[in-house]
C-alpha cells in the first residue's frame, strides 16, 4: 500500500471520529494533524476510537486485519503522533 | 435534526455510554446538554434519578448486567429461566419510578453479540437457549413498561442487524468498556433523536407524491394508464405496487398522502382509478395538484389546503432537478434523496424516521377518511352562498371534557403538533400534561369537535389556571383541521363559563408570539377581547362569552358548572 492510499484510508477514520466531536475540535484531513500528543484534540476514547476506525478501513481495503491498537505506540513523537507520520507507518507495515 | 430550547439528555448505562452521548451532543443532535450517571451499578442510578424532570434520559443495559441469572444461562450453567424473567420485571419497576422523575426515557432493548451462538440448533428451546431467553425477557420488560407513557423501548437488535459484523466491537469493549460500535452508535443516536422529534410534535404528517415512475413506471401522458408499469408478472411493477402498499400502511399509521405531479389531471386522475392494480386510489389522497405549473408553487397549495406547515411535510419525486427546486423554495420541507431503482423505493421509505411518533391515536387511524370528510365540506362550501350559511350548514357539534387517561395520549399529541392557532405553543408530555393539570386553580378542557360530514375527533384543548379573580389562558389550541370554522369562540364560550363558574372576574390571555402562530393573534385581535398591552387580551367576565350560533356545545363531563346561554 502507497502513504496516498493509507492517508486517504486514515481520513475515513477522521470521518468516523469528528462526529463525536464539537465541530470546532474536529480534525482536519492533512498530514500536520495531530492524533496523539500535545494538540491533539482526541481524549483516550476518541484515539481509541480512532484506531479501531483505521483497523478497520485498513482491513476493509487490503482484506487482511491489522493489529494498531497498541499502548507503546500511542505516545508523542510515535506513529500515531499526525496524520502523516501514522500514514507513513501504516504503509510501511502493508509494504 | 437540532435540538429544542433546552433539550436535556441523561445517559444511566453499565457500559462507557460517552460515545453516544458525544455523537447526540456533536452531530445528530447539536444542541443537546448531556450529562452521564456516575460510574456503579445502574440501579443505584435509577433510584438517584436524573438531575432533574426536564431531563430526558437513555437507559442502555447489556442483559448479563441487569440478570445474574441470564448471565449464568449464557455460561451454560444450569438456572431457573423464570429468574431472569423475574429480574426483567424488577428492572422494569426501577425505571417506571425513574421515569416519575424525567421527561421521557429512552430504553434500548437487550441484545447479545452477534458472533454468541448460544446453544446453537437449541438456542431458541424454551428452558434451555439464551435467545429464546433474551427474547422473553425483552417481552417481560416491555410488558412491564406497557403503561408508563413516557418509557419508549427502542429495538437495539435492529441497531445491530443494520450495521452488521462491524457494529460489534470486542476490541472497543477491551480497550474502552464499550461493547457497541460507531455504526450502531449512529443508528442509536438516530432513533433517539428521531424520538426527540416525534415528542416534541416535529413528526412528519404528509407525504407529497410524483406521479410518473414514482407511483407507477413510465409516463402515464405518453403510454397511456394500461401500459403503466404496475403490478403483473414484472419484477419492475411488482417494485411501484410494494411502494403503494408501504404509503398506504404509512397512511394507515396516520401520515396523509398527496399528488404534486407535472401530469394532464385528467389522465393521471384516470390511471388512479381505473388501473386495476392501483393499491391508493382517489380518496387517499388528501390533496393534489396536478398540472403544469412550477411544483415549489403547487407543494405549497397543496400543504395550504390540507392546512399544513412545510416542516410536517415530505417530498418524494424521482427527478433530482424537481428534488433541488422544492428543497430550495420550500423552506422546512424534508425531500430525501431518492434511489432510481423501484426495487429501492419501499426501503427508502420505509427507513425514514421522521414520521416517528410517540402515540397512535384514534384520530390518526381516521386521518384517510377525514381527509374524505374534508374534500366533502369544500364541495359543499363551493355550493354555499355565504360562508356564514356553509358553516350553518355544516351542523358542527363540540363536545367538552375534562382531561383523563381516556383523552391524555391525544391531548399531548394535539399540544406538541399544533403550530397555528396555538396561544403559547407549550410543548408537554402526557405526564407533564396530567402533572400540570393537577396543579392548584388549574383544569384542562378538550374539545372533540363533528359536523354532519364526519368526526374531526379531538381537536381543541383549553388550559386555564385560576388564581382568585383572575383566570389566565395558558393553553388555547385548536387543529388547523377545524380552524377558521367558530370552534375557537366556542371554546372561548365555554373556557370564559368555567372560570365564570368559579367567581373569576376578569379572563386574561397573552400570546407568544412564534413564527407559526399568527392565526392565532389574528383571531384573539379579532375576538372581541380587550387588548390591553402588546399580545395580551382580556375579556371581562361579568358578561358571558357568546358562543356563535352555527356551533352547539355539549358539556358531556360537566366541567362547566352553569354553562352560559
Amino acid at each position: 500500500m502507497d502513504e496516498e492510499t493509507a492517508r486517504r484510508l486514515v481520513y475515513d477514520a477522521i470521518d468516523i471520529v469528528n462526529q463525536q466531536l464539537p465541530a470546532a475540535k474536529r480534525l482536519t484531513k492533512s498530514p500536520e494533524t495531530i492524533i496523539v500528543g500535545a494538540g491533539g484534540a482526541l481524549d483516550s476514547l476518541g484515539i481509541v476510537n480512532f484506531v479501531i476506525a483505521a483497523e478497520e478501513k485498513i482491513a476493509d481495503a487490503t482484506g487482511t486485519a491489522v493489529r494498531l491498537l497498541d499502548d507503546a505506540m500511542l505516545v508523542e513523537g510515535g506513529p500515531f503522533h499526525t496524520v502523516g507520520s501514522l500514514a507513513r507507518h501504516i504503509a510501511a507495515r502493508a509494504a | 435534526m437540532a435540538a429544542t430550547p433546552h433539550e436535556r439528555l441523561f445517559f444511566v448505562a453499565d457500559f462507557n455510554i460517552d460515545l453516544l452521548a458525544r455523537q447526540l451532543a456533536n452531530t445528530t443532535r447539536p444542541g443537546v446538554e448531556t450529562a452521564i450517571a456516575p460510574p456503579g451499578p445502574v440501579m443505584a442510578a435509577l433510584a438517584a434519578g436524573p438531575p432533574g424532570r426536564d431531563w430526558s434520559a437513555v437507559v442502555w443495559t447489556r442483559p448479563d448486567a441487569v440478570s445474574e441469572t441470564f448471565a449464568r444461562a449464557r455460561d451454560f450453567a444450569q438456572v431457573d429461566h423464570d429468574r431472569a424473567i423475574e429480574d426483567a420485571r424488577r428492572f422494569g419497576a426501577a425505571l417506571r419510578a425513574f421515569a416519575g422523575r424525567a421527561r421521557s426515557v429512552f430504553v434500548p432493548s437487550w441484545v447479545q453479540p452477534p458472533f454468541a451462538r448460544g446453544w446453537g440448533m437449541l438456542d431458541y428451546r424454551p428452558g434451555a437457549g439464551t435467545a429464546q431467553l433474551l427474547a422473553r425477557m425483552n417481552l417481560a420488560l416491555a410488558e412491564a413498561l406497557a403503561d408508563a407513557p413516557s418509557i419508549y423501548m427502542l429495538d437495539a437488535g435492529r441497531w445491530l442487524a443494520e450495521a452488521g459484523s462491524r457494529g460489534w466491537s470486542q476490541k472497543l469493549w477491551y480497550a474502552a468498556k464499550c461493547p457497541f460500535a460507531p455504526p450502531v452508535i449512529d443508528l442509536a443516536s438516530a432513533d433517539i433523536a428521531a424520538a426527540l422529534d416525534g415528542i416534541a410534535g416535529r413528526a412528519r404528517r404528509i407525504v407529497i407524491l410524483d406521479l410518473d415512475d414514482v407511483l407507477w413506471g413510465g409516463l402515464v401522458g405518453e403510454v397511456g394508464w394500461n401500459a403503466l408499469a404496475l403490478g403483473g408478472h414484472d419484477h419492475v411493477g411488482e417494485a411501484f405496487v410494494d411502494f403503494q402498499r408501504a404509503l398506504a400502511a404509512l397512511a394507515a399509521r396516520g401520515v396523509q398522502l398527496a399528488i404534486v405531479s407535472k401530469n394532464d389531471e385528467a389522465g393521471a386522475l384516470e390511471a388512479i382509478e381505473r388501473h386495476p392494480e392501483m393499491i391508493l386510489r382517489r380518496g387517499d389522497f388528501a390533496a393534489w395538484r396536478i398540472d403544469w405549473q412550477d411544483k415549489a408553487q403547487n407543494v405549497a397549495a397543496v400543504l395550504a389546503d390540507v392546512n399544513l406547515g412545510a416542516e410536517s411535510a415530505v417530498f418524494i419525486d424521482d427527478s433530482a432537478a424537481e428534488r433541488a427546486r422544492v428543497r430550495d423554495a420550500v423552506p422546512g420541507i424534508f425531500v430525501p434523496d431518492w434511489p432510481s431503482d423501484p426495487a429501492r423505493f419501499r426501503e427508502t421509505l420505509e427507513s425514514l424516521r421522521c414520521f416517528d411518533a410517540p402515540v397512535r391515536t384514534d384520530e390518526d387511524r381516521a386521518r384517510g377518511s377525514m381527509a374524505a370528510d374534508e374534500r366533502s365540506r369544500r364541495a359543499a362550501l363551493d355550493a354555499a352562498d355565504s360562508l356564514d350559511d356553509w358553516l350553518r350548514s355544516l351542523e358542527i357539534a363540540v363536545g367538552v371534557e375534562t382531561l383523563g387517561a381516556a383523552n391524555l395520549e391525544r391531548a399531548a399529541q394535539l399540544l406538541n403538533k399544533t403550530n397555528q392557532m396555538n396561544l403559547s405553543t407549550r410543548r408537554l408530555t402526557a405526564g407533564e400534561l396530567a402533572a400540570w393539570a393537577d396543579g392548584p386553580g388549574h383544569c384542562v378542557l378538550t374539545f372533540r369537535v363533528r359536523d354532519r360530514f364526519g368526526d374531526y375527533g379531538l381537536t381543541g384543548i383549553v388550559g386555564l389556571d385560576i388564581a382568585g379573580p383572575r383566570a389566565r389562558l395558558v393553553d388555547f389550541l385548536l387543529s388547523c383541521r377545524v380552524m377558521g370554522r367558530r370552534v375557537e369562540e366556542a371554546m372561548l364560550h365555554v373556557g370564559a363559563a368555567h372560570a365564570r363558574a368559579r367567581q373569576a372576574s376578569t379572563l386574561v390571555a397573552e400570546l407568544v408570539p412564534t413564527a407559526r402562530n399568527t392565526p392565532c393573534l389574528d383571531f384573539f385581535s379579532r375576538s372581541g377581547m380587550h387588548r390591553t398591552a402588546g399580545n395580551v387580551f382580556e375579556w371581562d367576565l361579568s358578561r358571558p362569552y357568546e358562543c356563535p350560533d352555527a356551533v352547539a356545545v355539549a358539556d358531556h363531563a360537566r366541567v362547566v358548572t352553569s354553562i352560559d346561554p
